[in-house]
């Protein structure tokens, strides 16, 4: 099958035998390769219906983590509005992915799936719009805390929980009719960069990253068009507001990251999480990056396949201008080894390998391998001196064999073959 | 001191051929002319420049060094259009480069040039040399940027050839010897490089201006060729891709 033949996606490597399933591992979801109308992967997982009776309402009251949804069909006419869970409390974990790391996937799919999306269409550059479903969306996502809201809807909630390759999981959506809050408290350090209509996004986002802020809630508000010159806001559709919070934080550090000294040695992590294995490999040359992910058969995205399917994306030291052809997940985790290069003050070439194993068996979201790639740097290391041990080690941790990963790593081919001036 | 005035697709010429390769660099200035030498992040490549001071209309400067962020340079530079002259020169008080481009003043930081090396050319033993013309080397690049990363160069007894490689598809450039300017080898010398990198080395080369290559076997390239109208020299290295299992 010719997937594409673009420069980097000849990278991609061919599968052996049927073809639907590359297809889908490229798709996921999102662009209907397969011709169907809806994707056939993403239609399996509709099968839940455990909340169906509490929000068989035309009215809906609870607490929002706060959470917003920014629909990107339809774009620049979108669906913005709420997220709300028919309870009370603190709902703030159902909205917070940094904190669900010790969670199963099951626990993940039943909170989220009470999360009602209503829906408002809006112009994307209407973000000063005086429709009170506009304002307190706004204010939601400013929200510090969680927020009683209430909404009735036009229709009752249709559909079951909605699974996407990058936005955590949520559950059934209606269209707004009328949507009334209670007394948000903002954030204070989001809410002065939302005063500040000189500040430009991309100083806003990091400063607030700075200022020890979760991701998920820079993104939360990002999205609601809340950072940036003023006649520049505007509404930014949840899926891409999550990689340009990420994208752009990681490229602010990776400016540092590039010139730090090197680390002294070649180091290993490694982490389990989800049924996903993940290595990382951190070598002591400049700033390269990759990122390779490798779908067994019956995970969420080589549904049908009859083989693993190994995809990659990867910079080297200049950066790259085109997207990442693996998607979102390149950022989330290019932020995460970034992070922690910045907190030694140490540069390194960097190569995460993933595993998808079996287990995996739905799409819950990039805050997954942001999370999941943090947690594996938390860890300790393993130290070798050559490149060699490191992949002999490393290979044993993993599945599938060095050879086939080495085949499909442009960094770690241009480490192994590539020469340097110094070498003659 | 540094005072110079040029044509500004003399300085376009300099940030063609050093931008791609380093951003920080180090201009060596003496009263014969510049010259710079530095190697990329990943010590992959080296760029070798002069320019003599008959390349400027005017020039006067003692010996001296200019640390220059090429991207800010680059970004004044096109300000101006070819035809125009550019006026630079050292503000020693200040430490700064005044570039003047008609009536605009720009004043731009320079770069601490201390702890910055000097790197040495390495001694090479390249047998093979080629000299061709660019539009040939140029259009045997270009069709391999879309199949592979890297490419083959090989130079035989009667002639010279290019070859990349992919999964699927495959591009073969083979220029016989009548085709070439010049073509001088012993034996048998093949090297693998990456495209990137030597498309990078050979974009500065316009039309049939010619391009001088000299390798060896899995050994680096030596790229050669003269801008700002044979007044100024450039030499690259870079070093080979080589794929023992």
């Amino acid at each position: 099958m010719q997937i594409t033949t673009s420069k980097n996606q000849s990278k991609l490597i061919k599968t052996p035998k049927k073809e639907s399933f590359s297809l889908c591992a490229l798709c996921r979801g999102t662009k209907f390769l397969c011709g169907k109308s809806r994707c056939p992967v993403i239609v399996r997982y509709h099968s839940r219906d455990k909340i169906k009776p509490l929000i068989n309402t035309l009215k809906i009251g609870g607490a929002s983590p706060p959470s917003v949804f920014i629909g990107r069909i339809g774009y620049p006419k979108v669906s913005i509005g709420p997220m709300i869970p028919p309870i009370m409390g603190d709902t703030s974990i159902i909205d917070t992915p940094e904190l669900w790391l010790d969670k199963t996937l099951d626990d993940i799919v039943d909170f989220r799936s009470m999360l009602i999306r209503g829906k408002h269409t809006v112009d994307i550059y209407d973000v000063e719009n005086s429709n009170k479903t506009v304002q307190f969306t706004r204010e939601l996502a400013l929200s510090k805390n969680s927020v009683f809201t209430e909404a009735i809807f036009s229709k009752k909630p249709q559909g079951n929980i909605a699974f996407y390759d990058e936005i955590q999981p949520h559950g059934p959506s209606a269209p707004i009719k009328k949507f009334d809050i209670t007394n948000p408290k903002y954030e204070q350090h989001i809410e002065k960069a939302y005063y500040d209509t000189d500040l430009k996004s991309r100083d806003a986002v990091f400063n607030l990253y700075k200022d020890g802020l979760n991701i998920s809630k820079i993104q939360r508000a990002f999205s609601v068009g809340a950072f940036g010159v003023k006649k520049f806001r505007k509404f930014v559709p949840t899926r891409w507001s999550i990689t340009a919070v990420d994208s752009t934080i990681s490229e602010t550090l990776m400016k540092n990251t590039k010139t730090y000294p090197l680390i002294n040695e070649y180091r290993v992590y490694q982490h389990n999480q989800f049924d996903n294995r993940w290595v990382i490999l951190m070598m002591p040359t400049e700033w390269m990056y990759e990122l390779i992910e490798a779908w067994y058969p019956n995970t969420t995205w080589n549904p049908y396949g009859g083989g693993i399917s190994i995809f990659n994306s990867y910079e080297f030291y200049k950066g790259r201008n085109t997207y990442a052809e693996i998607g979102g997940c390149y950022y989330s985790a290019r932020l995460a080894v970034n992070e922690l290069l910045n907190k030694e003050r140490r540069q390194a070439g960097v190569v995460i390998l993933r595993e998808a194993h079996p287990g995996y068996i739905m799409p819950i979201g990039v805050w997954n391998v942001r999370e999941s790639v943090r947690e594996a740097l938390r860890n300790p290391y393993q130290k070798f001196d050559a490149i060699d041990k490191a992949m002999i080690y490393f290979s044993s941790i993993m599945d599938i064999p060095l050879q086939r990963w080495i085949k499909n790593s442009a960094v770690l081919k241009n480490k192994l073959f590539q020469k340097r001036l110094e070498d003659f | 001191m540094f005072n110079a005035k040029v044509k500004s697709e003399v300085l376009k010429g300099i940030i063609d051929v050093v931008s791609p390769l380093v951003n920080e660099v180090k201009f060596n200035i003496t009263p014969k002319g510049i010259s710079l030498r530095a190697v990329d992040p990943a010590h992959v490549a080296m760029v070798d420049l002069e320019i003599k001071s008959d390349a400027f209309d005017e020039y006067k400067a003692t010996n001296m060094e200019l640390g220059i962020d090429m991207d800010k340079f680059a970004s004044i530079i096109r300000l101006s259009t070819s035809n125009d002259m550019v006026n630079l020169e050292y503000d020693e008080d200040t430490n700064r480069l005044i570039i003047k481009i008609g009536n605009l003043v720009r004043k731009m930081g320079l770069i601490d040039t201390t702890g910055m090396p000097d790197p040495k050319m390495p001694n090479l033993n390249l047998p093979a040399k080629v000299v061709l013309k660019a539009s040939e080397l140029t259009q045997g690049v270009r069709a391999s940027e879309t199949v592979s990363d890297h490419l083959a160069l090989t130079v035989n007894k009667d002639d010279f050839e290019l070859f990349a490689e992919g999964d699927t598809d495959t591009v073969n450039l083979k220029l016989p010897k009548d085709l070439l300017l010049e073509l001088d080898t012993n034996s048998k010398c093949k090297s693998l490089f990456s495209i990137d990198y030597f498309s990078n080395m050979i974009k500065p080369v316009r039309g049939d201006d010619p391009i001088t290559i000299m390798i060896g076997n899995d050994n680096p390239i030596r790229v050669e060729f003269n801008i700002a109208e044979n007044k100024g020299h450039v030499t690259y290295l870079l070093a080979p891709r080589i794929e023992s299992e």
